[in-house]
């Protein structure tokens, strides 16, 4: 297998393949910096362009649109608490208040490199686990989907924030947004109160740039400083190299990459859950866990890392198994069959360049990222968002109002955007967390989905929840971050009382 | 804690209550989920209820704990809002880059911008970008212009 790896390296370095990936990684940063286009659209828009071109160009310029919109989206987020992508919602809790601390251009460089390490240390597993992993995933059912969604929700209900109860509401809300629609399962309508615009839920993308995005702006608004970004704010600190963040941030990057690859390939989960939980895991291990969501670096280097190391991860089960992970994964397996070649295990021995080569891809596009990124980020996006706030609320919000519009083509979905919009202003005000909403709408559809299904399955036995060994090593997972959460709760009012009692 | 946390879980309760009344109609396996989640935000909003009516008593929100104003600047605030409805409002009927171009200049004046030219310049060179992205690159169809309309 490595032979073939490695003879497939000169096929990835040939000009036409480089130009492709230069191209690519320079159009997924672009993509992923403006809020409404994601890589998806942009590969499906870009598939059939490639009939005539060799498959590896084709591949390459996938593998550079997708690392590069991974990146991408966290230019916003943290310029504007605006996430790009999805998968940049954690970027937003500690990039945007760097960006207020007058940290923009450190904030914007950890997230490259970030991004960068994250997509290296997923596609070496791409490369050397792929086989070994997709077999892991295959005793993935139903009972462990639902406890992997609701780890995910639990645990950052009761970790973001301070207020366990708050965070917990915020996250049933979210799967309250969630379940509005029609039931995949029964067909029947739910919460839609007869109206056909609520039949088909609501857009993720809308409730994301609404929630995350307008009350910042409002907030702006608000703001009488004439501009909201200064000079300073893009400088970075001569010292602050590329070396002095890999010291700081290695093991952050590890651990981050690890939660990334392994979020990548489970099928169906993407790359916002891979940023959330890793977020998460660098908070919880934190010495200083309260400094998180007020412009900690260390949150944007777990966030990113995170969400980058499930690209080429979740390509694993796509390319060893032909179950495409996730819906560029699926795009990918179709980018294969448009060049006559059929995913599945005999892809490796019957175009060894082509998959090989692919996986190169995936690793130069993120090196690509540190060359692109940091010149295209930092000195040209940073350059145009440091306009003053009176011009950049109203471009803001017109950039928010084509991005929305362009998902269905719907004014409606506008003010719905800004509803979303207002809920998020008063839940930040109220000292409510929105990151649980976020993720109670993307993961509480997935949780009961699986729940119900585990149901079909045993008939209605519930004991199917607890007795198999994955669910109960995810159940303990859990029960230890809940009790880890209770410790650090009791021991700090444990402190609190003796220093009272003391003095 | 204060007054606003019991509101807000008064209103979570609230919220709660109508998702089990509304969940428990819904078919079979379809209504489990629903009235779990009702339940469990009835369950979460009583200890912020709690902890609200309890500062609410001890006349906290008096001795200057209560947080930032709900709306820092309500005439900004109220502005940027109406100019947004506006906006959408004529999105279909006057065309997409006529109403944003005229929204950047409005809103911008409105929130202390007394830069004729730069608001201008600015307001042109965006759409220009727009146009040149959404519609020349991306072919994206946006709401026709009201002088192009047929």
């Amino acid at each position: 297998m490595f032979e073939s790896l490695f003879h497939a390296l000169p096929v990835a370095l040939s000009t036409e393949s480089v130009i492709s990936m230069l191209i690519g990684t320079l159009a997924g940063i672009l993509i992923g910096a403006l809020p409404g286009l994601n890589p998806v659209m942009a590969i499906a828009l870009m598939l059939p362009l490639t009939y005539g071109l060799d498959p590896l160009i084709a591949l390459g310029l996938v593998a550079g649109i997708y690392n590069g919109s991974m990146y991408g989206g966290a230019i916003p987020a943290i310029l504007l608490k605006i996430p790009g992508t999805p998968s940049a919602i954690a970027t937003t809790f500690d990039g945007y208040p760097m960006t207020q601390n007058g940290q923009g251009g450190l904030a914007l460089k950890t997230a490259c490199w970030s991004s960068a390490i994250g997509g290296v240390f997923s596609a070496l597993a791409l490369m050397t686990l792929a086989p070994l992993l997709a077999k892991v995933t295959l005793a993935f059912g139903p009972a462990e989907y639902f406890w992997v969604a609701t780890f995910g929700l639990i645990s950052i209900a009761v970790l973001v924030g301070k207020d366990v109860s708050k965070g917990m509401l915020c996250a049933l809300l979210g799967v309250l947004i969630g379940l509005v629609g029609v039931d995949s399962l029964t067909g029947e309508e739910r919460y839609t109160f007869g109206s056909l615009y609520l039949t088909g839920g609501f857009e993720l993308l809308i409730v994301l740039i609404g929630l995350y995005a307008i009350p910042p702006i409002i907030e702006m608004a608000e703001n009488k400083s004439s501009s909201h970004f200064n000079a300073e704010s893009f400088k970075v600190n001569a010292s602050v190299t590329g070396v002095s963040l890999v010291r700081q941030h290695w093991k952050t990057w590890t651990r981050s990459s690890l939660i990334g690859i392994s979020v990548g390939i489970l099928p169906g989960a993407g790359g916002n859950l891979a940023g959330l939980l890793s977020y998460n895991e660098a908070k919880r291990r934190s010495p200083e866990p309260d400094s998180f969501g007020t412009g900690n670096p260390v949150g944007i280097a777990a966030a990113e890392s995170g969400n980058s190391a499930d690209n080429a991860s979740s390509m694993i089960p796509s390319l060893t198994l032909g179950i495409p992970g996730n819906l560029i994964a699926a795009l990918v397996l179709g980018a294969l069959m448009i060049h006559g070649l059929q995913p599945g295990p005999q892809l490796f021995t019957r175009a060894p360049d082509v998959v090989f080569g692919f996986m190169w891809q995936m690793l130069l596009t993120s090196l690509v990222l540190l060359l692109l990124g940091g010149m295209v980020a930092t000195r040209l996006f940073a350059q145009v968002l440091r306009l003053p706030a009176a011009l950049l609320v109203p471009t803001t919000l017109v950039l928010m109002a084509i991005g929305v519009y362009t998902v269905n083509g719907r004014v409606t979905d506008l003010y719905v955007m800004l509803a979303f919009g207002l809920l998020g202003y008063v839940l930040n005000r109220l000292d409510y967390p929105l990151a649980p909403v976020v993720l109670g709408i993307l993961l509480g559809p997935m949780a009961e989905q699986n729940l119900r299904l585990s149901m079909l399955i045993s008939q209605n036995d519930w004991t199917i929840l607890f007795t198999r060994p994955i669910s109960q090593g995810i159940i303990l997972l859990l029960l230890f971050v809940l009790f880890s959460k209770l410790w650090k709760g009791g021991w700090s009012r444990l402190i609190a009382y003796l220093k009272i009692k003391n003095q | 804690m204060n007054f606003r946390d019991l509101i807000s879980g008064i209103t979570f309760l609230t919220c709660g209550v109508i998702a089990t009344l509304v969940g428990k109609d819904f078919y079979a396996d379809s209504a489990y989920v629903p009235m779990g989640v009702g339940v469990l935000m009835c369950l979460f909003a009583i200890p912020v209820i709690w902890r609200g009516a309890i500062s609410v008593i001890r006349y906290e929100t008096r001795t200057g704990l209560t947080s930032q104003p709900m709306v820092i600047d309500p005439a900004r605030f109220g502005i940027t809002l109406i100019c947004c409805v506006i906006y959408y409002i004529a999105l279909p009927v006057v065309g997409f880059y006529t109403s944003s171009t005229l929204f950047i200049c409005i809103l911008a004046f409105l929130l202390g911008e007394r830069r004729p030219t730069i608001i201008i310049f600015i307001a042109l060179s965006f759409i220009a970008l727009l146009y040149g992205l959404f519609a020349l690159v991306l072919k994206r169809s946006l709401p026709v212009e009201f002088f192009l309309a047929s």
